[in-house]
């Protein structure tokens, strides 16, 4: 029997009760007194690893850390025979300035990258690398970063060759909240860090770097309009209020849990589209990819009311049958009962929508990553 | 450890070999690309029966028609067959956990997806690989909220899903050595779709008790060329093979009864939060996959129908 995808939770159902009752009020009291969009302080730091090329660390303040590191190695790319046939059309042309640019298109064309260039492994102590919350877990992370295609196409060298990134994520302490959010925007930073040699030989020659790492370029360049990896958000839901960044005890009372991973388009300067308030403009953001969690709520204990509790005055149900319809039909306030079914449609889009609104979460993280230094 | 007491392929996988003359005058005139003859809004004719396996608790199976045949296709060539969805899964359980396990006040749900070896193009391994595991995951997910598991407390059950025939990613004849970036695995959002209707019938035939039947549904965005414009369109149940892009796609796991979602999976860059005549946001996505889902339901439902009827019958 595999193990439930977050770890068990050691509260009773007296206390689930307590804590689901408080996180519906409205608004939400959470257990740290946050406010339900605030998120826990981190420490984030960027390249602290000289052996890679771009790394990332990120600590929360209940304790948990992770560390990213990119690493890229040169790969030969596998010969296509589509393009090959190509070229030999275009070399039978005459015409040289119709040569000319569309070879520039067909350049555009096969600067597509591969999604296979791109390698993520996460590591989550106590779990198997084969067990399910990794394996879902770089695969919510890869199919965030892989959305638009975009980025696979920063690793293509020439025809020929091309980079191959392996992106280690490691979570140092036990996974005390479910740690996707860390892990997102510990590779988030650690992406931005990430720099790759300067190329010095041209077009489809053997690649030669400048072994300069002062003239290194960034992975994501560091212009006017940056281009930003994405970041993968938890979200969750108890009645109608939607709680962003949970802890572990939070989430074991949860009704829905969803990460929502959001990426940001480039400003396009021409628009003109200034948010006049804040001198500051307002980000393009784009829903990349919504994945739903199973809620570790559905696996707790349920409590048992004081009329079916022989220690309370109350007489037991004779079968196991009978206590489960008993308990099921009463709607006792304060005994805990673990969610069933689904979300609402309207609660799932209310939830996307507080990520990706104007002033929303989103943008609060993206502007908190934004701070920070990086090397 | 190599798996030595089966007789295995090649390890790197193989592939029907793709002739050159197909190859250099496909991308353009496309007249060998299939092409969506139904219209945007009508998913796949889909067949369901229940109670397959006699060994199991509960089983189902699913097949999706495959797509027709374009009309250039007649040569014969193994690569140009196309194939449909089949799936078919069994529900071991509701059985008591093994004594040494731990108490647990409710049942313990177990999922499996696992494709055949040659349900795919590629040939797959019979080690389950990131894909299938994630597939695990998602089923997991969408089925813990049906199922009304404290009801059995210290037991377990498994759910089983082979894959027959898998869908494919893209049309052949984009695999060109290298694929379109992003084309990738667009097919495992069906497979998902098919997985979760199939798994819910096996469930009830199992006779393991739900808060409703659960269905699954796909809607993809996809951008195709119509005259000299690419215009964007919003389908339901797409194929993969016959869209040359899709730009997102949506699987949800929908109860209709509480007008609930189990499990949603978004993929795919999607625009701004309200929708214009260019683009689409998440929400008209969402809604037409709760369409096909609405569609796969009343298949679900008929084909529970005529097994109770068989059942009471007899």
């Amino acid at each position: 029997m595999a193990p439930s995808s977050t770890q068990q939770v050691l509260l009773s159902p007296a206390e689930l009760s307590y804590l689901h009752t408080s996180l519906s009020l409205d608004p939400p009291v959470r257990p740290d007194a946050r406010t339900s969009s605030q998120f826990r302080p981190l420490i984030a730091e960027t390249d602290i690893l000289p052996g890679t090329n771009g790394s990332a660390r990120i600590c929360f303040a209940d304790g948990t850390e992770a560390i990213v590191g990119i690493k890229a190695e040169v790969e030969k790319s596998r010969p296509s025979y589509q393009a090959s046939a190509d070229r030999n059309v275009a070399e039978d042309d005459d015409d040289e300035e119709d040569e000319e640019t569309r070879r520039d298109e067909q350049l555009a064309k096969e600067k597509k990258g591969l999604n296979e260039w791109v390698e993520m492994s996460v590591e989550i102590p106590s779990f198997r690398d084969d067990d399910s919350m990794p394996v879902f877990m770089a695969a919510m992370l890869s199919e965030a970063l892989l959305a638009d295609g975009a980025f696979t196409n920063k690793l293509w060298i020439n025809r020929r060759f091309h980079w191959k990134l392996y992106l280690d994520i490691l979570l140092l302490s036990q996974p005390l909240s479910y740690p996707l959010p860390l892990l997102s925007l510990t590779t988030h930073l650690a992406l931005l860090s990430t720099r790759l040699p300067r190329l010095k030989s041209e077009e489809d020659e053997d690649p030669l770097f400048d072994d300069d790492w002062a003239a290194s370029v960034f992975l994501y360049p560091r212009t006017q309009s940056l281009i930003r990896p994405p970041v993968t958000l938890l979200v969750m839901s108890v009645g109608n209020n939607i709680i962003f960044d949970p802890t572990k005890e939070e989430l074991a009372v949860a009704e829905s849990v969803l990460a929502v991973s959001v990426g940001e388009r480039p400003q396009e300067k021409s628009q003109g589209d200034m948010d006049v308030d804040s001198g500051k403009p307002a980000r393009d953001l784009r829903l990349l990819a919504i994945r739903t969690i199973d809620p570790p709520s559905r696996l707790t204990p349920a409590g048992v009311p004081n009329t079916l509790n022989t220690a309370t005055g109350g007489t037991a149900a004779g079968t196991t049958e009978q206590a489960s319809s008993k308990r099921e039909t009463m709607e006792e306030e304060g005994v805990w009962q673990p969610p069933r079914g689904g979300a609402k449609r309207k609660l799932i889009a209310a939830m996307i929508q507080a990520v990706l609104a104007r002033g929303g979460v989103a943008e609060e993280v993206l502007d908190g990553l934004d701070a920070v230094e990086l090397g | 450890m190599a798996d030595r007491r089966r007789i295995n392929g090649p390890t790197g996988g193989t592939s029907a070999p793709v002739f050159s003359k197909y190859v250099i005058k496909s991308p353009e005139d496309g007249s060998d690309r299939p092409s969506r003859t139904r219209p945007g809004n009508v998913p796949r004719k889909m067949f369901l029966k229940t109670g397959v396996t006699p060994s199991a608790s509960g089983s189902a199976y699913l097949e999706l028609e495959a797509s027709k045949q374009s009309l250039t296709s007649t040569r014969g060539l193994a690569s140009l067959s196309t194939s449909g969805l089949k799936l078919t899964c069994t529900v071991h359980g509701p059985r008591p956990l093994p004594k040494s396990a731990p108490f647990s006040p409710h049942i313990i749900l177990s999922t499996h997806v696992k494709y055949a070896p040659f349900a795919t193009r590629k040939r797959r391994g019979y080690i389950r690989d990131s894909t299938e595991r994630d597939l695990g995951v998602h089923l997991e997910t969408a089925l813990r909220g049906v199922i009304i598991g404290d009801r059995w407390p210290k037991s377990g059950v498994d759910v089983i899903i082979t894959i027959l025939e898998g869908e494919e990613d893209q049309w052949w004849g984009d695999d060109r050595g290298r694929a379109a970036a992003g084309a990738e695995e667009w097919g495992m959002m069906s497979v998902l779709s098919g997985c979760v209707t199939v798994a819910s019938a096996a469930i009830v035939d199992a006779g393991i008790d739900c808060v409703d039947v659960v269905s699954g549904g796909v809607a993809a965005i996809i951008r195709e060329p119509k005259g000299s414009l690419m215009s964007t369109m919003l389908v339901l149940d797409p194929v993969p093979s016959e869209h040359q892009e899709i730009l997102a796609a949506c699987v949800v796991a929908y109860l209709p009864g509480r007008d609930e979602i189990t499990d949603i999976w978004v993929r795919g860059e999607i625009g701004p939060l309200r929708s214009n005549e260019k683009s689409f946001s998440y929400e008209d996505l969402a809604n037409n996959a709760v369409q096909a889902a609405l569609g796969s339901h009343r298949v679900l439902v008929g084909a529970l129908k005529e097994t109770a009827d068989m059942k009471m019958h007899r």
